[in-house]
C-alpha cells in the first residue's frame, strides 16, 4: 500500500532524510525508532506534506498513487492520517465543528453521503467514549485547554472517525502516563484489521509492548539502517543508539 | 502567510454594480441654500429647517477629528452632492405597484425582496435609495399594535411632536464634526416609535443603497422604545464599485426609556474600494443610544465594508440598572482601515456593560478598536467587561487597540483583557491534514474567532454574516 | 484621542507659555566647563529649540489628557535650587541600608562630603576624562533622541537645555559591578525652587550591574516644594544585564517629571522595578526600545496615590526587532482625592515577529472621590507574535477576606493584609534583599499610618459583567 524510494527531504536547507526506503503492506504494523534528530517526525510531516519539509529526490506511492503530487487536504482524503506529535489548538472552532467538517470531506471524497448531524453526533459520543474523553470535549474548542493527554486522546478518536488506510502515529506515546498510554494503545489496536497499516514512531520501546509491531525499524542519520521484529525494540532499549548510529556513517 | 493558500482566488465585490435608474441629483456644493434646497425638497416645516440650519452653521466652524488611526486624502465637502433622489419618486409611490421596476429589480439582485409577499418572513423593511426612502413595507400592520415604522422624512411631517422631542437629544447637532453635516443635510432614514408596554411582533430592518456617482449619503435614524418596550432593528448596506471614494454620514439616535429594550444589528457592505486600495466608502457614523432605567441597548454590528470606518456605536447609560451591550466583529483586508469601537458611559447605579470587539486584519488592511468606559461618581456599583481580540491573517496588516477606562467610583469593577493571535500555519496544517482545504479552514477558524459575535445577531443575519466574512476574506491568505 | 495620526491637518504654532519663557531664561544662567562641555553645549542648544518650539501641554495633547501641567505656574518666576547640605543623622535614618556604593545629589548637585568615592568608570559629566567625554559624547541625548520625534516628550528637552552637569556610569566589556549603585536624590526645604538631574548609563557588552536611584525628600516636618527634572538614559550593550530600582518616594508638595529611556542591544537584559508615591504633580515616562533580537524586559511598576495627590505612568515599549520580550505590571491603589493614570502602549513593528510582549496594570480604587484612567494600548504591525494586556479595577477578593475572617482576623484587619498584600506581592519578587525589607517597612508605615489606602469598599450585589 505504501512505496517509499530512495526519499531525500530537507527542512529549513537542511537534509533529514538520506535516502529513506520503506514497504509497508495492508495490516502491517511499522515502528520507527531512533535518536533524537534522526528524522522520525521528518518522515510523517512528509509523508502529509507539512509546508517547509522539501522533497529533494525519491518518490512515494500511495495505494498506487503519487503522494507527492497530491495536496496535503487529498493525501488526508485519500486516507493518510497523522496523529500529531503536538497537536494544534484552534480556540473558537468546536471539536465537533472540525470533526463533522473533516469526516464530510473524507466521505464525500469517497463517494457517501454525508452524515446526518444526529448521526455524527452519535458517532462522535461513541469514539469519545472508546478513548475516554469525556464528550463535553467535543464542545469545547479543538484542543484548547486540554491537557497531554487529552490532546493525544483527541487525536485517536479523530483517527477513529475518519477511518484511515495508513495512520502514522508521531510520538504519540511521549509524556503519556500508562493509564493514558493503554487507552491509546487499545484504540489503535481496536483499529487494526487485515487492510489498515501503521508507521508508530516513537522514542520508546515501552508503547511496543501494547501496540506489538509486525516490523521494527532503526532510522539513524536520515535512512533506516536496520530492521528486524519486536526483539530488535528490546534490544535498542537495552543497548541505546549509539552502536547503531556509529554503524550508518 | 504560508505557501500553501497562497493560490486562493479572489471574488468581485458581489454588490458592486450599478443600477440606470435616472435621478435628479443635486449638483454638487454645500452652502445654505443646499440646506434650504434639501429641506424644501422634503417640504419639511419651518422649525425643521432652522434647526438643520443651526447646524450646519455650527459644522463650518468645526474641525474634522484627526485623532483616529486612519489616513485618507482630505475630503473636499464641496465637491459632494448631497442629494439625489430616482425620478420615479417625485411623486412618492402609493404602493409597490407605482414602485420602478427598475428599483425592484436592483433589490431583487441584491437578495432584498421589496414585496410583501415575498419579503424575509417576520422582518418589516425600510429601504433608502441614495437620499429618499422608497418603500416601506409592512408599514400598515405594524399600525395596528401602535408601532409607528417610516422614513424619517414622513415622520417630521407626521409626528412632528416626537421627533421635536428627541431628535438631536441623544446625538446633538455640535456633538461632532459629521455629526453636525449629517444634522444639516440629512437626507433620509427611518423613524421608530415603539409605544408603552408593546413587543414589536416582527424585526424591523432598514437597508440603506448609494447608487449615484459623487453623492453623499447622509441618512438618519431615530428609534424610540417607550417604557417597557421592545424591539429589533437591522440595518444593511452596500454600494456600486466606483474608483472614486464617496461619503456616507450617519447619525442613529436611540431612547429606550424605562424598562424597554433595543437591539440594533448592523451589517456593513458599502464598497470597500478594490484590492489596490482605489474607492471604497469613508463610513463616518456617529450611533448612540440612552437607556433610562432598567432598559438595555445592545449594538451588535458586522463591519466588513467601507475603505476607511470611524465608527463608535455607544450606550450612555443614565437610568439606574440600565444595560449596554456592544459586540463587534471589524474585518479589514487589502487597503481598508477601520478605528471602530465604543463608549459606555456609566451614570446610574448598578449599571453594567459589556463589550466583546473582534478585529480580523488581512492584506494591508489597519483595524484598530478604540473603546472608552467611564463610570461616573454616580455609578455606585457599575461593572464593565470588556473583551478585544486580534487576528491577523499575513504579516503586512496591522491591528490595534486603544481602550481609555476612566473610573471614579470606588464600587465598580472593571475588567478588561486584549489578545492577538494569527491565523498559524499549524493550524492551517491540521485542519488540511484532516482533509479541509485551506479555504475551508481560514474560514472555519475566523467564525470560530467571531462566534461570540455572530450569536448575538438575529438568525438570518447570523447566516449572512458568517458567508460575507468567507467572501470579504477570500484573496486574504495568500 | 489616539497617538499617531498623519492626518496633520493643523500644524498652528504653539504660544509659549510663561513657564516656557522663563525656563529658558533659567537656562541661560547656567556655566559649563570640563572636557565634555562641547557634547552638552550641543545637547542644550538642541533640548531648547525642540522646548521652545514644542506645544505646552493641555488637556487636547493626547499624552497629557489627564495630567494638567497648570501646577507649573507656580514656577514661573523661580530660581535654581540653592546648595543645601544634610545630617549625617539625616543619611542613616531616611537611606536605604544598602551595601552599595552610594552617592548623594542634593537638589541636582552632587555632594562630595557625604558619598562614597566614585568607582572606575562613574563621573560627574564636568570631571570627565578624555574618555568619559568620548562617551557622553557619543550616548547622551541619543538615547532618548531616538524616539520619534512626533512623540517626544517636551520635558526631555526641557532636561536636556538645562544639562549643566549629571552622572556617568560606564560599566565596561565583561565588568561586573559587585557592588551595587545606590543614587540618593535629596530634596531640600525650599520654595519654588527648580533642579534638573541626568544621569547616563552605558552598559558595554555583558556588562552587569545593579542599580537603585532614591528620590526623596530631606525633612519630613518642612515642606520641599521643588520641582525635580530627572532623567536617566540607558544603553545596554549585547548581553549586558542591568537591574535597575527607581524610586520616587518624595514629599507630595513636590512636583516630579522624571523619565527612563532604554535602548536594548542583541541579547541584553533589563530587568525594572519603579516605586512611586503621589505628589502635586508627578509624571514617569518608561521609553523602551528593543534594537536587538533576543532582548528581554521585565518591569514592575507601584503606585500609591492618596489625599490630593496624582501619579501619572506612561510606559512605552518599542519592539522594532524580532524575538523580543517584554513584561510589564504595574499595580496602584488610589484613595481620597488622589488620581493615577497608567498609559502602557506596545508597539510591535513590521518586523518583530516572535515577539512575546505582556502587560497588565491592576488598581484598587478606596474612595469615591478617588480616579483611576488606564489605558493599555496596542499597536501591532506584525502577526506571528504573541500580545496580551488587561486592566482590571476593583476591590478586595471577597472569597480571601472572607477566608481570613473566618480564621478570626476582624474586617478591618483583613482589609488592610490584603491591600498590603495586593502591593507586596510585587515587592517581594525583587532581587536586593535590603531594598525590599525597605520597601516593606515603608509600605507598612504608610498603611498603618492612614487607612486612605485601605480597600474597605464592597462590591455591590450581583455578578460582574451583563451575563
Amino acid at each position: 500500500m505504501l512505496e517509499i524510494h530512495e526519499l531525500v527531504a530537507k527542512v529549513e536547507g537542511k537534509q533529514i532524510l538520506n535516502g529513506l526506503n520503506l514497504t509497508i503492506k495492508p495490516g502491517e504494523v511499522h515502528a520507527i525508532m531512533g535518536p533524537n534528530g534522526a528524522g522520525k517526525s521528518t518522515l510523517g510531516n512528509v509523508l502529509t506534506g507539512r509546508a517547509g519539509y522539501e522533497v529533494v529526490s525519491g518518490d512515494v506511492t500511495f495505494n498506487g498513487k503519487n503522494l507527492f503530487e497530491l495536496e496535503v487536504e487529498e493525501r488526508a482524503r485519500e486516507g493518510v492520517f497523522l496523529a500529531f506529535q503536538y497537536p494544534v489548538e484552534i480556540p473558537g472552532v468546536s471539536n465537533m465543528e472540525f470533526l463533522k467538517a473533516s469526516v464530510d470531506a473524507r466521505r464525500k471524497h469517497l463517494g457517501l453521503p454525508e452524515l446526518s448531524s444526529f448521526d455524527f453526533m452519535k458517532l462522535a459520543r461513541e469514539s469519545s467514549q472508546k478513548v475516554s474523553l469525556d464528550p463535553a470535549f467535543l464542545k469545547r474548542g479543538v484542543n484548547e485547554g486540554f491537557s497531554g493527554g487529552e490532546k493525544k486522546r483527541n487525536e485517536i478518536m479523530q483517527m477513529m472517525l475518519l477511518e484511515p488506510g495508513l495512520c502514522i502515529l508521531d510520538e504519540t506515546d511521549s509524556g503519556l502516563d500508562i493509564d493514558a498510554l493503554q487507552v491509546v494503545a487499545a484504540g489503535v489496536n481496536a483499529m487494526r484489521d487485515n487492510h489498515r497499516s501503521f508507521i508508530v514512531v516513537t522514542h520508546y520501546q515501552r508503547l511496543l509492548d501494547y501496540i506489538v509491531p509486525d516490523y521494527v525499524h532503526v532510522l539513524a542519520n536520515g535512512k533506516i539502517v536496520r530492521s528486524g521484529d519486536k526483539e530488535l525494540a528490546k534490544e535498542l532499549e537495552a543497548k541505546g543508539y549509539s552502536w547503531l548510529e556509529k554503524e550508518s556513517v | 502567510m504560508s505557501e500553501q493558500v497562497e493560490s486562493l482566488i479572489r471574488k468581485e465585490y458581489a454588490a458592486g454594480f450599478h443600477s440606470a435608474i435616472e435621478s435628479d441629483t443635486l449638483a454638487p456644493g454645500l452652502d445654505e441654500d443646499t440646506v434650504r434646497f434639501i429641506s424644501a425638497q422634503k417640504q419639511e416645516p419651518e422649525w425643521m429647517l432652522d434647526w438643520r440650519l443651526k447646524a450646519f452653521r455650527a459644522w463650518r466652524d468645526m474641525a474634522e477629528p484627526t485623532w483616529a488611526h486612519v489616513h485618507y486624502p482630505e475630503i473636499d465637502f464641496k465637491s459632494i452632492s448631497y442629494y439625489s433622489a430616482p425620478k420615479s419618486m417625485k411623486d412618492r409611490p402609493k404602493s409597490l405597484d407605482e414602485v420602478d421596476p427598475e428599483l425592484i429589480a436592483t433589490y431583487e439582485k441584491l437578495g432584498i425582496p421589496l414585496h410583501e409577499q415575498a419579503a424575509l418572513a417576520g422582518v418589516a423593511m425600510d429601504v433608502v435609495f441614495d437620499s429618499v426612502s422608497v418603500v416601506t413595507t409592512f408599514r400598515e400592520k405594524l399600525r395596528e399594535v401602535g408601532v409607528i415604522f417610516c422614513p424619517i422624512s414622513d415622520a417630521i411631517r407626521e409626528y412632528p411632536e416626537l421627533v421635536k422631542k428627541y431628535m438631536g437629544s441623544v446625538v446633538p447637532q455640535k456633538d461632532n464634526f459629521y455629526a453636525a453635516l449629517n444634522s444639516a443635510v440629512f437626507s433620509d432614514g427611518s423613524f421608530v416609535y415603539i409605544p408603552k408596554g408593546v413587543r414589536c411582533p416582527m424585526e424591523l430592518s432598514t437597508y440603506f443603497r448609494i447608487n449615484e456617482l459623487n453623492t453623499g449619503q447622509f441618512e438618519r435614524t431615530l428609534i424610540i422604545a417607550d417604557e417597557g418596550s421592545h424591539v429589533s432593528y437591522l440595518e444593511g448596506c452596500t454600494a456600486p464599485m466606483r474608483d472614486e471614494n464617496q461619503l456616507h454620514a450617519a447619525v442613529v439616535e436611540l431612547v429606550a426609556l424605562d424598562d424597554a429594550q433595543i437591539k440594533y444589528s448592523t451589517v456593513q457592505n458599502w464598497y470597500p474600494g478594490d484590492k489596490d486600495g482605489k474607492g471604497g466608502i469613508y463610513n463616518f457614523v456617529t450611533k448612540r443610544g440612552v437607556a433610562h432605567k432598567n432598559a438595555r441597548i445592545s449594538w451588535t454590528q458586522v463591519e466588513t465594508g467601507s475603505a476607511v470606518t470611524w465608527k463608535y456605536p455607544s450606550c450612555i447609560l443614565k437610568g439606574d440598572n440600565s444595560v449596554g451591550e456592544f459586540y463587534s466583529v471589524a474585518l479589514t483586508n487589502n487597503f481598508q482601515q477601520a478605528d471602530t469601537g465604543t463608549k459606555m458611559i456609566h451614570l446610574g447605579k448598578n449599571t453594567r456593560s459589556t463589550i466583546v470587539a473582534k478585529g480580523i486584519s488581512a492584506g494591508r488592511s489597519n483595524s484598530a478598536y478604540r473603546g472608552l468606559v467611564r463610570i461616573n461618581p454616580t455609578a455606585e456599583g457599575a461593572r464593565n467587561y470588556t473583551q478585544c481580540d486580534s487576528l491577523l491573517i499575513g504579516d503586512r496588516c496591522g491591528a490595534h487597540t486603544f481602550p481609555y477606562i476612566e473610573t471614579k467610583n470606588a464600587s465598580a469593577v472593571i475588567e478588561h483583557e486584549a489578545t492577538t493571535s494569527k491565523v498559524s500555519d499549524d493550524q492551517l496544517f491540521l485542519c488540511q491534514q484532516r482533509g479541509l482545504d485551506a479555504e475551508k479552514a481560514v474560514s472555519m477558524i475566523v467564525n470560530g474567532f467571531c462566534r461570540e459575535v455572530f450569536k448575538e445577531l438575529p438568525m438570518e443575519f447570523a447566516v449572512e454574516a458568517g458567508k460575507l466574512l468567507e467572501v470579504s476574506l477570500e484573496g486574504s491568505v495568500g | 484621542m489616539s497617538a499617531p495620526t498623519s492626518n496633520s491637518r493643523q500644524s498652528i504654532p504653539a504660544p509659549q507659555s510663561p513657564f516656557q519663557k522663563h525656563a529658558l531664561a533659567l537656562a541661560a544662567m547656567q556655566n559649563i566647563t570640563g572636557t565634555a562641555a562641547g557634547s552638552l553645549l550641543n545637547l542644550r542648544q538642541q533640548g531648547s529649540h525642540e522646548f521652545e518650539r514644542a506645544t505646552w501641554p493641555g488637556r487636547k495633547v493626547e499624552h497629557w489628557k489627564y495630567t494638567s501641567v497648570q501646577s507649573l505656574i507656580s514656577y514661573e518666576n523661580a530660581s535654581w535650587a540653592g546648595p543645601a547640605t544634610l545630617s549625617r543623622e539625616f543619611l542613616q535614618q531616611q537611606l536605604i541600608p544598602l551595601q552599595a556604593t552610594r552617592l548623594i545629589f542634593v537638589d541636582g548637585v552632587f555632594d562630595p562630603t557625604m558619598s562614597d568615592m566614585m568607582p572606575e568608570g562613574v563621573s560627574l559629566f564636568s570631571q570627565a576624562d578624555v574618555e568619559a567625554a568620548d562617551i557622553i559624547d557619543n550616548y547622551l541625548g541619543k538615547v532618548a533622541g531616538s524616539v520619534d520625534a512626533s512623540r517626544r516628550n517636551l520635558f526631555a528637552s526641557l532636561n536636556s537645555a538645562w544639562t549643566q552637569d549629571g552622572l556617568l556610569i560606564h560599566v565596561a566589556h565583561n565588568v561586573i559591578l559587585e557592588k551595587p549603585v545606590y543614587l540618593v536624590y535629596v530634596n531640600s526645604p525650599q520654595q519654588s525652587a527648580v533642579t534638573n538631574v541626568r544621569t547616563l548609563l552605558v552598559m558595554e557588552q555583558s556588562a552587569n550591574l545593579q542599580l537603585v536611584e532614591h528620590f526623596l525628600s530631606a525633612d519630613s516636618s518642612v515642606a520641599s516644594h521643588n520641582f525635580v527634572n530627572a532623567m536617566t538614559e540607558i544603553q545596554l550593550g549585547q548581553n549586558a544585564q542591568l537591574h535597575h530600582t527607581r524610586l520616587n518616594l518624595e514629599q507630595e508638595s513636590v512636583s516630579h517629571i522624571g523619565a527612563v529611556h532604554i535602548n536594548l542591544m542583541r541579547d541584553s537584559a533589563y530587568n525594572g522595578f519603579t516605586v512611586s508615591e503621589g505628589s502635586k504633580l508627578k509624571r514617569l515616562d518608561y521609553q523602551m526600545n528593543h534594537c536587538g533580537q533576543g532582548a528581554s524586559l521585565i518591569l514592575d511598576g507601584v503606585y500609591l496615590a492618596r489625599h490630593d495627590q496624582q501619579v501619572d505612568y506612561h510606559t512605552c515599549i518599542e519592539h522594532r526587532v524580532p524575538h523580543c520580550t517584554s513584561q510589564q505590571v504595574f499595580r496602584g491603589i488610589v484613595g481620597d482625592k488622589a488620581k493615577a493614570v497608567f498609559n502602557g502602549r506596545i508597539h510591535i513593528f513590521e518586523d518583530a515577529q516572535k515577539t512575546l510582549a505582556e502587560m497588565s496594570n491592576r488598581n484598587l480604587l478606596t474612595s469615591n472621590t478617588a480616579e483611576i484612567n488606564t489605558k493599555p494600548e496596542l499597536e501591532i504591525y506584525a502577526d506571528d507574535v504573541k500580545c496580551a494586556h488587561g486592566a482590571t479595577i476593583s476591590q478586595l477578593d471577597e472569597t480571601a477576606l472572607y477566608y481570613l475572617m473566618s480564621r478570626g482576623i476582624s474586617p478591618a484587619q483583613a482589609h488592610t493584609l490584603l491591600s498590603f498584600g495586593f502591593i507586596n506581592e510585587l515587592l517581594a519578587s525583587q532581587p536586593l534583599e535590603a531594598v525590599n525589607t525597605w520597601l516593606e517597612t515603608w509600605l507598612r508605615n504608610r498603611f498603618s499610618e492612614d487607612r486612605s489606602l485601605i480597600s474597605d469598599i464592597k462590591p455591590a450585589v450581583g455578578t460582574g459583567g451583563s451575563h
